[in-house]
């Protein structure tokens, strides 16, 4: 390791086990947020000018004054297609263009005609289509209000936050001087003077009236404030070329109590108010070491909050990619169920509200507002804006055993054959930094892995797949053919001056591609083809690693604001640096086997819309209890902002965890979108079979269980795909009326139909567990025990216990042939699960593709299962498409079920017969044994 | 439990129709109808399976019709009745590898798509292209397994040489404990004589100190008594020239001896003094110090120090004890050194003990490894200097054997803590060399350390199939 890495790890290491909070600025010592956030409500300088009012069918635009220094700002207000209101306000005339965020958006959002309902010298009234939805546009001073019906659903600018810092000259340069005086000519015709006179004498005017100076600063309330045109933080120095130029803007939620969302934090599920310490901070960073259950900064970033109370979800999106804070408070906040009472006692029963304020550094307000009205409609808006989730290959969605680092080929293989000896299956094994040419990505070392072909082979005989690093900090080398492409095209990020970034990172000295042009996105693909990436195959995928961008001497462990992106400047770009890394790099994978295979590429950071380009992870966590604890509600904040594919490092990556929570880990992440095992490079080995055979046989359990239900994960994928609806729930989104769930954040739903409650207590006798539902009823899905929903049930657990119940009313299909991977099951036969609700009814689905091709598009299986009136039948959702597949319907367990005297399989070919089956009537489960039906065509079963 | 009655036999027509199909594809690939019920069992398993009306089920927890065996459907907890599909969660397939070794896989391995059995066997329904492979596996099997017992009986022969080696080689180190244990015996009888006069002497000069007074406290009040008796060395009451000579000297010059003028000056022009005259002169002539002084002594008269008490005698006697100390403590050094060494268990014959004054070396990559056995494990990388991968701890082998692995501990310190350790694996070889070494965590190596007197005989059982 380089000297100064080593020293920054020394200093990174030394002392306790936490991050260093000095190394990341708090609100004050970000100058923005601090000017900001030192605006009070109350007051507020804009003005709409409602005679600059324009009606397209489009849009409505409508410039709005700053009366203190009368810089005009232009709002474009939009009704989008599927109840979304888009807001966005950028200045009349700025100095130069200001950044808006291409890309994440994709495509330009549909709209839908906005009509004038009224309009007086106060305002105007617009009508937003369906159900009495009303934009009340308030002149003085300038505000908006959404309504449906007499209540108000959201307000902007309610509180006077909205603040537009214009982009200006310097005032101590010279250019400044002359326009700034020519400009206070232009508007004070008695003071006769002439823009043809020298300059020299303008400077010198400026001089000799200093009175003058005075008033016109005075006119503009300009105070210069430290850090409006350069800002050091430790070390670093910021120049700021372009000056002051935030944005910000704050929103009311009236009868709203739950906000959740602007990942990534390592927080609660439910947003905390901010009021008394940092707001949310949205920065993308590689922070050593995080702490738990604070609002800083981590990896990704997704500006969209969502409100929540019982009768209706609303969400904001905030489209901005520099630095962003978010500020939470909240009339309820803080009192106690006594303040609560008094209020209501003395007839002060105001609306419960919460207000949220956004600011950003740079950009323009671009903010799209998802009225609605239910979660799912809020999911559906937002992915009709960003996208949907991948749809990843189904080895992805199985288990991944990773390392930093697997030494060498031989430790592969050893590993490898680990899991078969011990007969645990697994999809993917990883490769982290170490195993390239000296942090050269897209080589191997050429020792330990001198033949990479041959051990990629070797896995494919397995079924199996890897997955190796590919960063994107390139090593300044000029014997590094990668660099030097990068180079000649010109492709690397430039600094402040001009010349070609650089900063230090795993390699030593690196370079940063500029992934905000299409142009290197697309040669960075192209380096994925089979014969560029030497000793790449078919079953090698990607993991996009430090891609905040990580400059471990940069500040805050990240690149330099005044960096240069063409055009922008870093701070710009920012939080989309790692989104783009991602869009590059799945690209790539997708165009090596022309078009055909779906990608699968793992990223640390992201933004709005990374989605699309596949799986995200917690970052670098620690084996501490607390850890596992907060994956829950850090992946459910990721789902609900559209980001499905999420998991956190299994056993902790930091530090060495104990063997119950190794062991609680596996059975927490075995139900967790992404599964993986990953460990720091210091820490002890931990594959599943160290810790003797008791705790093997528990992993192998947790892991098992994952393989089980794959069919039912792939289809939660598959509809994520489709409509944007998280895979992991939060209770609320299911049950959105039954206050009791909206902040739970140690249980989960996956897709409607499992609910989970993972053991994350050390040495727990018990949980306790909320089944949701005043009617319903969930299935332990072990014991198959009955127990009614709307309660807190409490479960004594051992410690191969893992709750999982399986709502009444619902089917789930199973492959209870768990072998080595998730292709080897490819053929395999399923098991139906069908739980009864008190109704005796429930619904499911089966979801079949080859599992690995873009073919799914038009060739797949999608059969709805339904049980009514003692008939389970298969109708096929999808005719059109075309599948076929091997399996069949091996056995089909109903739960809750009664007796019947006999049972009999029709299929579509007419042919009927009977069905032996098992009846157990301590637990009311009735088994079908072997209908043999295959899984793709038309059949229904009679129970008599 | 199961319902079977009325319902069971039109619904095992319809299974009749499926198993045809079924048993047309198995025709094709395996000859005949009955392979399916046999298939996957071993040949001691076989009389659980012989066809009757029912099977029950190896663990007694069920009964089913014997149609149900290896029917692809899981109907006993245990497995038994699907030895040759994988329907059941817990089985396991008996893979018959004719000409190879048998052996069991689980279940879940058969008909996935991959070659398990080298006879094919557990891919009978897949689109897996296997090959009949156990000839040639067994052909490499034999090959190796000779291998291996040329290996063994060679290694064998050199661990017996080695044992007789070790054995002359205990004996001989045995021996060398007894020469050295005699000679420290010796040097202790030496030391103890010396100490013994030390002792006389220091005693004498305790007591002369005595005389002398107790201390610089005293010195002046003193009458002169003490140091006329100091100087009166023959202790005849009076000074003689010689004396005078011997223990006084010039403040300015002490080196040099007192010429017999001077001596008789100080005597008061005569040959003799006694104590009275010694009071009344010289003693003032002493206190005052400015010309002459007791020989030895810093300022004052009286004020004597050790070393002239112990005078020429007491120097040689110090410089004598003090060789024979450092030879007592070599010497002690060097038997428990050896000591050290004998305690450690270098197996039931000694047969290890050969290694511990050997090093070995490996080059790994950048790091050139170093194990010497029963001492230390170093490693060094091509620039830079030895890093200590552990000292000797202790044998760590199975119960079976623990002569199988050695552990080193205690070596430098970890970047996280903790200190670097070395497992050495010992395998049977015909030389002695150091084959692998790996670091699977940071800071914990494995080596693979190769020596003939690894061979067990055990060794000589592998290879043969026992069946469970």
């Amino acid at each position: 390791m380089a000297p100064v890495l080593v020293l920054w790890l020394a200093v990174s290491l030394s002392g306790t086990w936490a991050v260093d909070k000095g190394n990341f600025k708090t609100c004050d010592q970000s100058s923005f947020c601090k000017r900001q956030r030192a605006l009070k409500p109350g007051e507020s300088p804009y003005r709409a000018l409602l005679e600059t009012m324009e009606l397209t069918n489009t849009r409505l635009t409508l410039q709005l004054i700053n009366d203190n220094n009368k810089v005009r700002l232009l709002l474009e207000l939009y009704r989008l297609q599927g109840n979304i209101t888009r807001v966005k306000i950028n200045e009349l005339k700025p100095l130069k263009l200001r950044y808006e965020v291409p890309d994440v958006l994709i495509r330009d959002p549909p709209t839908e005609p906005l009509s004038l309902l009224s309009q007086d010298e106060n305002g105007v009234v617009l009508s937003l289509g369906a159900e009495s939805q009303r934009v009340i546009v308030s002149a003085r001073p300038f505000r908006l209000d959404i309504m449906e019906g007499r209540e108000v659903l959201m307000s902007l600018n309610s509180r006077g936050l909205l603040a537009f810092e214009h982009l200006r000259m310097r005032k101590d340069t010279f250019s400044y001087k002359v326009t700034s005086t020519v400009a206070s000519v232009w508007d004070n015709i008695k003071r006769v003077f002439s823009s043809s006179q020298a300059d020299p004498e303008a400077e010198k005017k400026e001089e000799t009236d200093p009175a003058k100076q005075a008033e016109t600063a005075k006119e503009e309330e300009e105070k210069v404030e430290d850090g409006m045109w350069e800002e050091t933080f430790k070390s670093h120095s910021d120049s700021k070329p372009n000056g002051p130029s935030a944005v910000s803007l704050d929103f009311s939620l009236p009868g709203v109590e739950h906000v959740y969302g602007i990942p990534e934090h390592a927080d609660t599920l439910r947003l905390k108010t901010t009021e008394n310490g940092d707001p949310y901070r949205l920065y993308n960073l590689d922070v050593f070491q995080y702490e738990l259950y604070n609002p800083m900064a981590l990896y990704g970033a997704v500006p969209v909050m969502l409100a929540h109370n019982a009768q209706r979800t609303t969400g904001i999106f905030w489209l901005n990619a520099a630095e962003t804070w978010v500020d939470i408070s909240s009339n309820t906040a803080g009192k106690t169920v006594f303040g609560k009472m008094l209020d209501y006692v003395q007839g002060s029963s105001e609306t419960p509200q919460t207000d949220v304020r956004w600011i950003s550094e740079s950009g323009i307000i671009d903010v799209f507002i998802m009225l609605g009205p239910t979660p799912k409609d809020v999911f559906a808006q937002y992915a009709s804006l960003t996208g949907t989730q991948a749809f990843p290959p189904l080895a992805a969605v199985g288990y991944h055993q990773c390392r930093w680092n697997y030494n060498d080929q031989e430790d592969v293989t050893s590993v490898d054959a680990g899991f078969d000896e011990h007969d645990i299956p697994y999809d993917y094994i990883w490769l982290d930094i170490e195993h390239t040419d000296g942090k050269r990505y897209f080589t191997w070392d050429p020792h330990k892995f001198a033949s990479p072909k041959e051990m990629l082979q070797g896995l494919m005989d397995k079924k199996r797949k890897m997955v190796a690093i590919v960063d994107p900090h390139i090593k300044v080398d000029t014997n590094y053919k990668i660099h030097n492409e990068i180079r000649s095209r010109s492709f690397y990020i430039k600094n402040k001056d001009g010349g070609d970034y650089e900063g230090w990172c795993w390699p030593g000295s690196a370079g940063y591609p500029d992934f905000t042009r299409a142009d290197m996105r697309d040669w960075w693909a192209s380096m994925f083809a089979y014969d560029q990436y030497e000793g790449s195959m078919e079953n090698l995928y990607t993991w996009n690693d430090m891609n905040e961008p990580s400059v471990f001497n940069g500040p805050e462990v990240t690149m330099h604001k005044d960096a240069l992106h063409g055009a922008w400047e870093h701070r710009d770009v920012h939080n989309l640096y790692g989104f783009y890394v991602q869009m590059a790099t799945a690209e790539g994978l997708i165009q090596r086997s022309g078009g055909v295979e779906r990608p699968f590429v793992l990223t640390r950071a992201f933004f709005a819309g990374s989605q699309r380009y596949g799986a995200v992870w917690t970052g670098d966590n620690a084996a501490e209890w607390d850890h596992l604890k907060v994956s829950i509600p850090m992946c459910l904040s990721l789902g609900l902002v559209g980001i499905s594919f999420c998991g956190a490092d299994v056993g902790g990556f930091f530090k060495s965890p104990s063997t119950e929570l190794l062991v609680r880990w596996y059975q927490t992440g075995a139900y967790q979108p992404f599964f993986r095992a990953h460990a720091h490079l210091d820490t002890p080995r931990r594959e599943p079979w160290l810790f003797g055979p008791e705790n093997t046989a528990l992993i192998r359990e947790a892991v098992r269980q994952r393989y089980t239900l794959l069919p039912y994960w792939y289809q939660q994928f598959y509809h994520a795909h489709r409509t944007g609806q998280p895979i992991m729930r939060p209770l609320w989104v299911e049950y959105p009326e039954d206050p009791a769930t909206f902040a739970l954040d140690d249980e989960f739903l996956i897709g409607r139909d499992l609910l989970v409650h993972p053991v994350t207590e050390e040495g727990a006798r018990g949980v306790t567990a909320y089944l949701p539902g005043k009617d319903e009823v969930w299935f332990d899905v072990h014991t198959f025990q009955k127990h009614n929903g709307a309660q807190n049930l409490y479960i004594p657990v051992t410690i191969s216990s893992i709750p999982v119940f399986q709502r009444g009313g619902s089917i789930i299909p199973r492959k209870i042939r768990v072998r080595r991977s998730s292709s080897c099951m490819m053929h395999d036969p399923y098991t139906l699960y069908v739980a009864l609700n008190p109704q005796r009814t429930a619904e499911g689905e089966l979801y079949i593709d080859d599992g690995h091709t873009f073919n799914y598009e038009k060739e797949f299986i999608h059969r709805r299962l339904s049980f009514a009136n003692n008939l389970l039948s298969s109708v096929n959702l999808a005719p059109d498409a075309q599948f076929s597949t091997r399996s069949w319907i091996e056995r089909i367990v109903i739960l809750g079920a009664s007796k019947p005297s006999k049972v009999i399989l029709k299929t579509d070919d007419g042919q009927e017969s009977q069905l032996e089956f098992d009846f157990d009537s301590s637990m009311s489960v009735l088994t079908l044994r072997k209908p043999g039906m295959n899984a793709g065509v038309d059949w229904n079963v009679m129970l008599q | 439990m199961f319902e079977t009655g009325v319902s069971g036999f039109l619904s095992s027509d319809m299974r009749l129709h499926i198993s045809l199909t079924f048993i047309i594809t198995i025709t094709a690939s395996c000859g005949t109808a009955d392979s399916r019920k046999i298939r996957g069992i071993s040949p001691s398993y076989k009389r659980f399976y012989r066809e009757r009306k029912s099977f029950l089920c190896i663990d007694g927890s069920k009964m089913i019709p014997f149609e149900q065996v290896n029917d692809d459907y899981c109907d006993c907890e245990d497995g038994s009745d699907e030895p040759g599909t994988s329907a059941c969660p817990r089985g396991r397939f008996y893979c018959t590898n004719l000409s190879f070794r048998p052996h069991y896989i689980p279940s879940s391995r058969v008909n996935d798509g991959i070659c398990d059995c080298c006879d094919a066997s557990d891919e009978y329904n897949s689109h897996a292209r296997c090959q009949n492979t156990c000839w040639n596996l067994g052909q490499r099997e034999r090959a190796y397994v000779e291998g291996q017992m040329r290996t063994l009986d060679e290694g064998l022969q050199l661990k017996q040489q080695l044992i007789e080696e070790g054995v002359l080689l205990w004996r001989e180190k045995q021996a060398q404990l007894r020469e050295l244990q005699q000679v420290a015996e010796d040097l202790q009888i030496k030391l103890e004589e010396h100490r013994r006069k030390k002792h006389e002497a220091e005693r004498l000069r305790e007591q002369t100190l005595k005389a002398l007074g107790a201390g610089d406290s005293s010195v002046r009040r003193e009458n002169g008594s003490s140091t006329f008796n100091f100087l009166d060395s023959n202790k005849d009451g009076s000074l003689t020239v010689e004396e005078v000579q011997a223990k006084v000297a010039l403040v300015h010059d002490e080196e040099r001896l007192l010429s017999e003028d001077e001596a008789v000056a100080l005597l008061g022009g005569g040959r003799l003094m006694d104590l009275t005259l010694f009071q009344h002169t010289l003693w003032d002539v002493l206190t005052k110090a400015d010309s002459v002084k007791i020989r030895g002594s810093l300022d004052a008269a009286g004020r004597v120090v050790a070393e002239d008490l112990e005078a020429s005698d007491g120097e040689w006697e110090a410089t004598n004890q003090k060789k024979v100390e450092e030879a007592y403590d070599t010497v002690n050094m060097e038997i428990s050194d050896l000591r050290k060494k004998l305690t450690i268990d270098y197996g039931p014959d000694w047969e290890f003990l050969f290694l511990n004054s050997q090093c070995y070396k490996l080059k790994v990559y950048e790091y050139t490894y170093t194990l010497c056995p029963f001492n230390q494990v170093t490693q060094r990388s091509t620039a830079g200097a030895d890093v200590s991968l552990g000292r000797w701890g202790m044998w760590a082998g199975t119960p079976h054997n623990q002569y199988s692995q050695m552990v080193y501990e205690s070596g430098e310190p970890c970047w996280q803590g903790g200190s670097r350790s070395t497992t050495v694996t010992l395998t049977c070889g015909t030389e002695t060399a150091l084959r692998s070494v790996r670091e699977p965590s940071k800071c914990q190596y494995i080596m693979d350390f190769q020596t003939p007197v690894a061979c067990q005989p055990v060794l000589k059982q592998r290879g043969i199939h026992s069946e469970l």
